[in-house]
Parts: structure tokens; C-alpha cells; sequence
């Protein structure tokens, strides 16, 4: 990794115990932290030059029973990335918020909630963003099935045309 | 009289897209705006969770309509950085063509935005026909004029022949010439300079704050480009240049538009130039496409695209579909904080031009 | 904060836009202007019927499921093809062309025809055809599949075998086998259209098994081999996994999809290497059928015997096996020499349907040690599959000395010298093999390698009726491996004489086969009698082909049996005219492993069907 990236890894180290660092490549590295861990690793970086937020998003690992949910930090200084992961509980998803580290993360927030289900604390604002009377469980959750939903919702519709007769008459098979 | 409640959209997707907001207005004075997004909400996300790897280049280049080919690029990318895959030489540089075409493409069809919102239809007609130059060169090297699915996972799908070089070398130049003449439409133009100037401001700070990325920041005079920062492809072997400009109205972020597709064009040459000769794709995986799979790891990929930071954060569990892919739209900051904090003020007619040219673009936004 | 300064009013500017009045416009008038599209265009699709084989591979890549495949019902049904063409929904196409870039036989194209107006909505979809959707002659072709966007890899994994020199001095198993990575990756370039599947005569469930070894679960692969689908009666399991894997005549690959542009997927080998990976292969077949109270007398342990040993033991029917030789096995045991298939995996095989409570005696000569009318008393069903165990001799003068002798008791004798369990076969230092088919290169390899053991150098003849290698029966594989091994081919040949000096074989005298079969394709081969010539030998070999041997039967059954060229007539459940007895194998089907596999499948069902209804 970069000199700079170093340097700052280093100093969260001297904030975090036992950091787990995944190398992506060059300019990337992920850090997966414990929950309490990644607003005190977050305001850090923040000070240390990876002040844009890309973006937060969450994973869905159904199987651990677990959410991950990622901060991507940006510095426009040196282009290094931080993905910076913690995973929460999935049966009650809940995090603190980051609005007022980042504006913006008031959307992405409210964005998860819509899609996974995720509460924030100290983010009071969770109406539906994108969906539209939506009445089934957060879309994004490994176990919806969309395939089944739109098969509910929405009605089939079956082509009439014998299409091999046609493609015969166009063959020159049959006459028409 | 009370407070208004006045509906700016959903709008026409050529303008800036299926998008509402909701203003409340006193006078011809917006008082509190509050975005409405949804309009064109497809559910790409779960979408690709549902596809095979390959599948979803089918899939990826309609997120957003005026930039297909970002789209694509960011997603082969991430693939490669997940299954550390080295891509051939010429692959890249025909990329980067494809991706400076498609940063002309979409500027193009940007004045006829500007255009639409100040009553200058010229610009619009100009900028549509041109830019179907540029859509004649995707069909002949990828075989279709905006849904390209060109940019695959290793590589690209069809080589760049001689034929189709000199198609670009050609269009190029025409394009330069025509720019001459943008240049005295438009940005000479009285009623552009009355209605752009000094309209839609946001200042340094403001940007950054928000996280706002591409020609919104540097027409802030803040020179960040992920080309020059986080360079991507062979950004750093091409000679170009970032523009700038430290007004950060409307008239200087159109105006930055229109300098860029000069370096676009600039790049492009050199790209023609330095370009090998050689394979121009690796198979991600062994066996057949409906075994492609990739191996178990994450990557953030960004890229600039013409409104910013574009990027997707992928994540594989080793298996034969994407296990979760997010796309990060490039206008989301302004898209949703901007028009909650920082439409409030502006007058009711300069809300197409602020929404125009902060380039809030709905597809990219609602995925 | 913001300049504000206005430029002034240019007065020329504005003249400038007016230069357009007089240029060419950009718009084209549709539909009076037709544009052409460009070369690579993703238009319509075309697609050739006579190359199509309705794979279907197509349907599956199709992001967007507008694909359907339809059967048309008066395609002919051959194997390797499927009577089904594909029918696109143009309501979902989103022209990507992956379906151009995976075709396995490079029929579907794309066109660069775009237009296609109706206020129909019944009217977007169509089975493309070679006039593509709207019947126009020459269509022009847009996207076409090439190297570069190809999306099948059609080159097979490699084998690793040990090379001619060092292999035939041995006979040890020369095909190594694939190594997990490789069947991976081999198994990775399946595109599961089942075209395998019709073709194999036990319809074995190769798409699903080679898709568990993609998917590293060789568990289920097992399973698959074994129990076949296990909702439809168990079709397609096969007991002789380990063999097949090894010596099966792999029609399969014939019919393989990627045939068509590439090289066939290697499911032999794939086959192979889930059972050769899979320690305690007994464990998958776990439930123990409810015992029938039944008995079943199977007459010949070979493919056949055993398989429907297997089959009716899963049914819950106690069998007996009856073996007239030392070992179990049959042509798997005697007939194929062991550096193709060695003994210890069709022990492997063998073991585990004898673990399932099948017994088989051996040393028990039905007709001579126990009469069949005897197990016809003592059991409900006989199953005979008794093979083709006698020799064809071609009839010329001289094969009548005791060095002109036939292949299959040489093959039988060599194995079990090389076991340790009889005398040492003669072996010339010149030999003839007359035959043209596997057991001929069987004899020709395995008395090469004698002879390198012996001499230390190899003098083996192969002549044949067939002019070329490709008309020869023998697989292309045996006929190279037999020539890198030292093996001499002289196709096209007829034998006229044993040349005979002071009672010993001194060589074969040859004259030259003009054709072998007719215009009707019937055996009828003519000579040129004027050009001959005389291969040395002190030994020849004829391996023309076997008979049945038909003694056991007694004879008023024999009557009621029918005979169809030397083989019993049976109806599908290979039932003879004789309610209680069953046959298969060579002396109904042949000519192979897998068919014998098939018969004995078929055989256990029929006889459980015929047994629960309680007729005897």
C-alpha cells in the first residue's frame, strides 16, 4: 500500500486493537472493526484526509445472520480508499448515525432503512425514499424474492401466435 | 396571500430525468424544496444479485441512461480487482476511447438541457446531432447506439479496426470544428450570460461538504478529478489537462462542460496513437460464460464520470452471481441535500437551470 | 463574487447559424430514407435450422429470458440434436447478442435489420429462421461471433498420460486421471444440454454429475452415477461407474454440443474422476430397500448380469449370480486388458453391488455344473447375459494349426498370467492380428507389451478388410496409442492363407480389399486378386468378431425362443417369448459396457414388474 495509507493505518492502530486489514489493492484497504470502533475510526480518517464519503451501503450475509454495513472513504489528496465494515446483528438491525459527520449520510441511512430494514440512531428521518407503498419486507434482504413478488403483483401474459408455423411459412416449408 | 406548494416534475428523462421536487414557494421565491425521488426506480441492485456474472452486462448500461459505458467500465473493473484479473494493453486504451467518447456523448447532450431551461433551443438542437455522430461510432464498434454492453469483464467484446479509427479520427475533428461554433452560440451569448451568470451558486466549502465530485466541485476552483488522483486505466501515460474555474455558477460548470470534451478529444488522439496491438479480452473464468464465477472478496471501483464520482462496491462469495453490488450515483449529494439545502432562495425559474447543471440525474439516483 | 459582465452583442454572430439553411440536413426522412445500419449492427436474428441442433444453450445465457425453446414436431430426431428450435420474445430482447456469442454451432447470427412496426402486440415474437423474422432473402448479417467474443471454451482440459515409450513396457493404467482443478475447469465448459444424455443408452445424468463436480460436491456426483434420478425409477444410474469411466465407448461425446466448434467435454474422464475420488462409495446409497421375499438367478457376471444384479438388489429381490470362470466380471475382467482398465477398479464396482447382499458364484457352469431348468424351479425370474464368448474364424486354409489362434482366449489367458493365476501365453516374436475393431488392438497392445518384456522389441502387425483409420471400427484413440507403441497397420487387406513351413506358421498371405461394404452398406467385401503380398509372423491372431454360445439353453427352450441373427428377440423390458426368462447383453444388444449396463437396467424393471404382478 501507499506510504500515506500506511502512516494512517498506523495511527488508527494506536485508537483501535486488534485492526483486520484486507489489502484490496494499492489505494484500497478494508477494515473490518467492531461496532463501537467505527465512528472513533471513521472522525480519524475524516481528520486524516479521507473526508469525502463515497458511500455507506450494507451486505446481507443471511447465513451468518448478520448485516455489514460499509463506509467508503475517499481522499482526494493522495486517491487512497477506506472501506470501513462492521457487522450488525439482522434480526434487530440497528447503528448510529453519521449525519453529522457527512450531510449526506442522512439519505444513504434512510436509503438502508428502506432497503434492509436498518434503524439508525439519531436519524429520525425514515420515510420511504424510493418505494412507493411498498408492503412487503426491505427489498434489498437476501430472502425477498423479487421473481415471487412481481409474479403476485403482477399479472402474466401468454403469446397466442403459433411462432413455428410462421417461421415455416417464412422457411418456404409450407406455403402460407 | 399563503404558502404554495408547486411540483417541479416528474420531468421528461432527456431533461435531468423522471425526478420530482416539491417546492414550497413564496412569490416567485422557493422557501423549502424537498426531493421526490422514485420515479425510475428498477431495483438494479437486487437485480444483479439474481443474474449471472456475465448476464448483467445486459443489465448494467441502463442504470443510467446518458452514461451506459460507465456503467460497464465499472463494473469489469470491479470484477478484475476482485478476481485480479490483468487485462490486456490494448483493452484498456480502446476503453479509455470508449469512456472519452462517452464523456463527449454526454456533455453533448447537456446543452440541450441548458438549452431547454433558458429558451435557447439551438443549443439543443446542436447538441442532440451532434451527438449522434458520436452514437454512429458506438454502432459501428459495438454494434448498438446506446445500450453499448461493450465493456466486458476482461476486457472489451469486438476489436477497434482501422475502418472504425478512422471513423473517430474523422468525427473528431469534425466535432473540434463544430465546438468553434458552440463557442459563439453559447457562451458568448447575451441571453446565456444574463441567465447563467451568477445563477445556482455553490461555493467551495459547501461542495465539499456535501461530497459534491465532477464539474459541480471544479467549477469551485477545486481541481479533483479521479483521473488525475485515482487514475484508472492509463489516465496517467495520456497528457491532459483538469479545467477549472472558481465562479461556481451555472455558466461556469456548462462552460467547464464544453472545455472538457477538448481534453476528451485530446485524449482520444493520444489513445489512437499509444494504442498496441494484441488481445482484447482474458476470460474472467474458466469454462463457459454460464460458469463464469468469481472469487469470494470486495472491490470499490470509481470513476469519473461527467457529473463525478461514479462508482460500484461489489462483493462475491465465490459464486456464480454478483453476492451484492451498490452503485454509487454521482449526483446523489446534490441530488438530495443540495435541492433540500440549497435550492431554498432561488427563484422559480432558475430551478431547471440549478437542477440542469448541478446535473441531478434521476436514473443514477433511483437505480 | 460572480463576473457579471455581459459580451457585447456580436452583429455577425447570429449570421453564422444561418449558414445551416443551405447545408444538408441532419434528420433523414423514415420511412421514405432506409439507414443503413452499421456491420457489427445487433439487429434482428437470423438463425440456420439445418445447423441449429436445439441445444438450447441460447435460452440459457438470454439475460432476459426472451428465449423459449419450442419443439417442432416434424424435425427429424437424431442423436445429437434436438427437435426444438429457438422462439424469441422481442418484447424482452434486449439485443446483446450473447446468444450469438455462446451459440454452440454458430447458427444464430444477428442482422442488421432494425424496423419492425406493428400495432400487434401478439406480433414480437418469432422463431428466427435463415430468412430471418421477416422472410427476406439475404438478410445482411450485422454481429457475428469471433475469437474474440467467443463464449465457450472449446479446448479440453488436457489428460495426462504416460507417453508411447514408457507405457508399453508396462501394463500399468497408463490415463492418469484428471486432478481436481482440471475436472473443475473441464467440467466448467458444460453448457447442460442434455444432448449426452439421449444419446447414452442408460441415459446416464451427465449434465447433473458434471455440474456437482463444478460445484466441488462429489458427494452428490456420486450419487448421481449410482442412483441416476432417483424420482424417475433410477434412470440413468449406472453400478459400472469406475469402468465406464475408463473403457466406455463414450457415445455420449459424440453427441456432445461443443463438438460442433470445439472439442467435446471429457465426460469419461470426468466419470472417472468421481469415483476414483470418492473413498467409501457405498455410504451414498443409503436406504435399504423392504426385502421383496423374491429370488432372481442371474446366468454370466459380465456388464449386463451385474447391473441387473444391482438394480433388482436396490428393488429389495435376493439374486444369485452364476460365473462359469474363476473371477466375476466377464469382458470387463477377460476382455480388456488392464492397462485400461486394471483390476482393482472393476473389484471397486464389483464390491459394492455384492455389499448390497448380491451373491455370485463362481466357477459355476450353468448347462454343465447346474442346469438352467433347475433355477428356473428354484427361482421366480432368470436373467441370462452370457455374452458372446466364442471366437469367428475367417475360414482360410491354415487357421487350423495351433498357432492361428483367437483373440479372446489370448486376451483371457494373458490376464490371468499377468494376475499370477495361469501359465505364461506364448508369445511370438512376430505376430499377424487380423480385425480391425478394439479387441483386434486390445490383442495387438498387449502382445506388444509381452514382447518388449520378452525381446525387448516389438513386432506387431494389425491388417484389416478397411482401406483407413477412420473406416476401421477400432476408436481413433487405440489406433494411436497402438502405433506410438510399436504397433505396424496395414489397412485394407484381406487374408487369402497361412503360410505354413515344416508344421509352423511362417506369415499370412494377403490380397488387397477393393471395398468392404456395398451401396446398400451391407458386408460385402471385393478383392483385387492379382495384388498380394505376405506379412512374416510366427503366430496370427483372429479377431473378427465373437458368437454366442447358446449350449446351456436346453433345447425345447431354444424353441421357444426367437432369434434374430444370433441374438434372443426381447421386448423392451428384455422379456424373451419364454415368460420367466429374461436376456441381455450381447447376445441381445451389445456391442458394448454402457449397453449391457442399459440392458440390465431395463431387464431388473421388467422383472420386478413381471414379479409383483404375481404371473409366473
Amino acid at each position: 500500500m501507499m506510504n500515506s495509507m500506511s502512516n494512517t493505518v498506523e495511527k488508527l492502530k494506536r485508537i483501535v486493537n486488534n485492526l483486520d486489514i484486507t489489502k484490496v489493492d494499492e489505494r484500497e484497504i478494508k477494515l473490518e472493526l467492531p461496532n463501537e470502533q467505527v465512528l472513533p475510526t471513521l472522525l480519524a480518517l475524516k481528520e486524516d484526509g479521507y473526508s469525502h464519503l463515497s458511500l455507506i451501503t450494507a451486505v446481507d450475509w443471511i447465513d451468518e445472520g448478520k448485516f455489514e454495513l460499509v463506509y467508503i472513504l475517499y481522499s482526494w489528496d493522495n486517491g487512497g480508499k477506506f472501506l470501513i465494515t462492521t457487522k450488525i446483528n439482522r434480526d434487530t438491525p440497528k447503528f448510529v448515525t453519521v449525519k453529522h459527520m457527512w450531510p449526506i449520510a442522512r439519505y444513504y441511512e434512510r436509503e438502508l432503512h428502506e432497503f434492509f430494514g436498518i434503524k439508525f440512531e439519531g436519524n429520525n428521518d425514515m420515510r420511504p425514499l424510493f418505494l412507493e407503498m411498498w408492503d412487503d419486507m426491505p427489498p434489498l434482504r437476501k430472502d425477498f424474492d423479487p421473481f415471487e413478488y412481481s409474479k403476485r403483483k403482477f399479472p402474466d401474459r401468454e403469446y397466442q401466435k403459433d411462432v413455428i408455423h410462421e417461421a415455416k411459412i417464412i422457411r418456404g416449408d409450407i406455403d402460407g | 396571500m399563503g404558502e404554495v406548494k408547486l411540483f417541479f416534475g416528474p420531468n421528461h428523462p432527456g431533461m435531468h430525468g423522471n425526478f420530482s421536487v416539491h417546492m414550497y414557494v413564496e412569490g416567485d421565491t422557493v422557501e423549502k424544496a424537498r426531493p421526490l425521488p422514485g420515479f425510475l426506480h428498477r431495483g438494479f441492485e437486487k437485480l444483479m444479485e439474481r443474474r449471472l456474472w456475465y448476464q448483467n452486462l445486459a443489465l448494467i448500461p441502463r442504470i443510467c441512461v446518458p452514461e451506459p459505458d460507465i456503467n460497464e467500465a465499472c463494473y469489469a473493473m470491479a470484477v478484475e480487482k476482485i478476481a485480479k484479473i490483468d487485462v490486456p494493453e490494448r483493452a484498456q486504451w480502446i476503453r479509455m476511447i470508449v469512456l472519452e467518447l462517452a464523456r463527449i456523448a454526454s456533455h453533448l447532450m447537456s446543452f440541450p438541457g441548458i438549452g431547454g431551461t433558458i429558451g435557447l433551443y439551438t443549443s439543443s438542437f446542436w447538441g442532440v446531432s451532434d451527438r449522434d455522430r458520436i452514437l454512429d461510432i458506438f454502432e459501428s464498434l459495438t454494434g448498438a447506439r446506446v445500450y453499448h454492453m461493450y465493456i466486458i469483464p476482461g476486457g472489451v467484446r469486438k476489436d477497434l479496426t482501422p475502418k472504425i479509427q478512422d471513423l473517430i479520427f474523422n468525427t473528431l475533428n469534425y466535432i473540434e470544428e463544430r465546438l468553434g461554433e458552440y463557442e459563439t452560440l453559447i457562451f458568448k451569448n447575451r441571453i446565456v450570460h444574463t441567465r447563467l451568470k451568477g445563477i445556482a451558486l455553490l461555493d467551495k466549502e459547501t461542495a465539499l461538504e456535501l461530497g459534491v465530485t465532477g464539474v459541480g466541485l471544479r467549477a469551485t476552483g477545486v481541481p479533483y478529478d479521479i483521473r488525475k488522483v485515482d487514475s484508472y486505466l492509463f489516465y496517467d501515460k495520456v497528457d491532459f489537462e483538469v479545467p477549472t474555474a472558481t465562479e461556481g455558477d451555472a455558466y461556469a460548470r456548462v462552460y467547464l462542460k464544453y472545455l472538457e470534451i477538448y481534453q476528451s478529444i485530446k485524449i482520444i488522439r493520444q489513445c489512437l496513437e499509444k494504442m498496441p496491438e494484441g488481445k482484447i479480452n482474458v476470460p474472467i473464468s474458466e469454462g463457459n460464460a454460464l460458469r463464469y464465477r468469481v472469487p469470494k472478496g470486495q472491490a470499490y471501483v470509481h470513476i469519473e464520470s461527467t457529473r463525478g464520482e461514479y462508482g460500484y462496491y461489489m462483493v462475491s462469495d465465490g459464486g456464480e452471481k454478483p453476492y451484492r453490488v451498490a452503485v454509487r450515483g454521482a449526483s446523489y449529494p446534490q441530488t438530495f441535500i443540495g435541492i433540500e439545502k440549497y435550492l431554498p432562495g432561488t427563484r422559480i425559474e432558475d430551478v431547471p437551470i440549478w437542477l440542469s447543471t448541478m446535473d441531478v440525474c434521476a436514473p443514477e439516483v433511483d437505480r | 463574487m460572480a463576473n457579471k459582465s455581459i459580451p457585447k452583442k456580436e452583429f455577425f454572430a447570429p449570421i453564422k447559424a444561418w449558414k445551416y439553411i443551405f447545408k444538408k440536413p441532419v434528420t433523414i426522412k423514415v420511412p421514405y430514407v432506409k439507414r443503413e445500419a452499421a456491420e457489427r449492427y445487433r439487429g434482428f436474428h437470423i438463425n440456420d435450422w439445418n445447423e441449429c441442433i436445439g441445444c438450447g444453450t441460447c435460452a440459457k445465457i438470454c439475460p432476459t429470458d426472451a428465449i423459449r425453446m419450442v419443439e417442432v414436431d416434424d424435425l427429424p430426431h437424431e442423436y445429437g440434436k434436438k427437435p426444438q428450435r429457438p422462439v424469441i420474445d422481442y418484447g424482452r430482447c434486449s439485443f446483446c447478442a450473447m446468444c450469438v456469442d455462446i451459440c454452440t454451432t454458430g447458427s444464430l447470427k444477428m442482422t442488421r435489420e432494425y424496423v419492425h412496426v406493428s400495432p400487434e402486440p401478439e406480433d414480437f415474437i418469432f422463431a428466427p429462421t435463415e430468412k430471418g423474422i421477416h422472410g427476406i432473402e439475404d438478410v445482411p448479417v450485422g454481429w457475428i461471433r469471433d475469437e474474440g467474443s467467443d463464449l465457450l471454451e472449446l479446448e479440453r482440459v488436457e489428460m495426462e498420460m504416460i507417453e508411447g515409450e514408457g507405457r508399453s513396457k508396462s501394463f500399468i493404467e497408463y490415463v492418469k486421471g484428471y486432478s481436481k482443478e482440471q475436472a473443475m475447469h473441464e467440467a466448467a465448459r458444460c453448457v447442460e444440454c442434455a444432448l449426452c444424455t439421449d444419446r447414452c443408452p442408460q441415459h446416464m445424468q451427465i449434465p447433473e454429475y458434471i455440474k456437482a463436480i463444478w460445484r466441488d460436491d462429489l458427494t452428490d456426483a456420486l450419487k448421481w452415477l449410482l442412483k441416476g434420478n432417483e424420482e424417475n425409477n433410477m434412470l440413468g444410474a449406472n453400478p459400472f461407474s469406475a469402468v465406464c469411466g475408463r473403457v466406455c465407448t463414450h457415445k455420449c461425446e459424440e453427441a456432445c454440443s461443443l463438438g460442433n466448434r470445439g472439442e467435446a467435454i471429457a465426460i469419461r474422464w470426468l466419470k472417472r474422476y468421481i469415483v476414483d475420488n470418492v473413498p467409501e462409495y457405498d455410504k451414498v446409497l443409503e436406504a435399504r430397500p423392504e426385502n421383496k421375499g423374491k429370488k432372481v438367478a442371474i446366468v454370466g457376471s459380465g456388464p449386463a448380469g451385474l447391473s441387473a444384479a444391482y438394480f433388482l438388489a436396490t428393488m429389495g429381490y435376493d439374486v444369485e449370480v452364476f460365473e462359469s470362470l474363476s473371477r466375476p466380471g466377464g469382458v470387463m475382467r477377460y476382455g480388456i486388458p488392464s492397462y485400461r482398465l486394471p483390476d482393482e477398479a472393476l473389484d471397486k464396482d464389483i464390491a459394492f453391488i455384492q455389499a448390497l447382499g448380491v451373491k455370485i458364484h463362481v466357477g459355476v457352469s450353468v448347462g454343465k455344473d447346474i442346469p438352467l431348468q433347475k433355477l428356473k424351479n428354484e427361482f421366480d425370474a432368470v436373467f441370462v447375459s452370457t455374452g458372446f464368448t466364442l471366437g469367428r474364424s475367417t475360414g482360410i486354409p491354415g487357421t487350423e494349426h495351433e498357432d492361428v489362434i483367437q483373440a479372446l482366449p489370448l486376451l483371457r489367458e494373458i490376464r490371468d498370467y499377468l494376475r499370477g493365476e495361469g501359465p505364461k501365453p506364448k508369445i511370438p516374436k512376430s505376430l499377424v492380428v487380423i480385425g480391425g475393431g478394439n479387441v483386434a488392438m486390445d490383442v495387438a497392445r498387449s502382445m506388444a507389451r509381452l514382447q518388449i518384456m520378452e525381446y525387448g522389441k516389438v513386432d506387431v502387425k494389425v491388417t484389416s478388410l478397411e482401406r483407413t483409420y477412420e473406416e476401421m471400427p477400432a476408436d481413433m484413440d487405440e489406433i494411436e496409442e497402438g502405433a506410438e507403441e510399436g504397433v505396424k497397420f496395414y489397412p485394407g487387406w484381406g487374408p487369402v492363407r497361412i503360410v505354413i513351413k515344416n508344421d509352423k506358421v511362417r506369415g499370412i498371405e494377403l490380397k488387397k480389399c477393393l471395398q468392404v461394404f456395398d451401396e446398400n452398406r451391407r458386408f460385402n467385401p471385393k478383392f483385387d486378386e492379382n495384388e498380394r503380398q505376405t506379412l512374416e509372423a510366427e503366430m496370427v491372431v483372429e479377431a473378427i468378431g465373437q458368437a454366442p454360445d447358446y449350449s446351456y439353453l436346453p433345447e425345447d427352450l431354444k424353441e421357444k425362443l426367437e432369434f434374430v441373427r444370433g441374438r434372443i428377440l426381447t421386448n423392451e423390458y428384455r422379456q424373451t417369448s419364454v415368460k420367466w426368462l429374461f436376456a441381455g447383453g450381447d447376445i441381445v444388444n451389445g456391442p458394448d459396457i454402457i449397453h449391457g449396463v442399459a440392458d440390465g437396467y431395463w431387464a431388473a424393471r421388467g422383472i420386478d414388474e413381471f414379479l409383483t404382478k404375481g404371473v409366473k
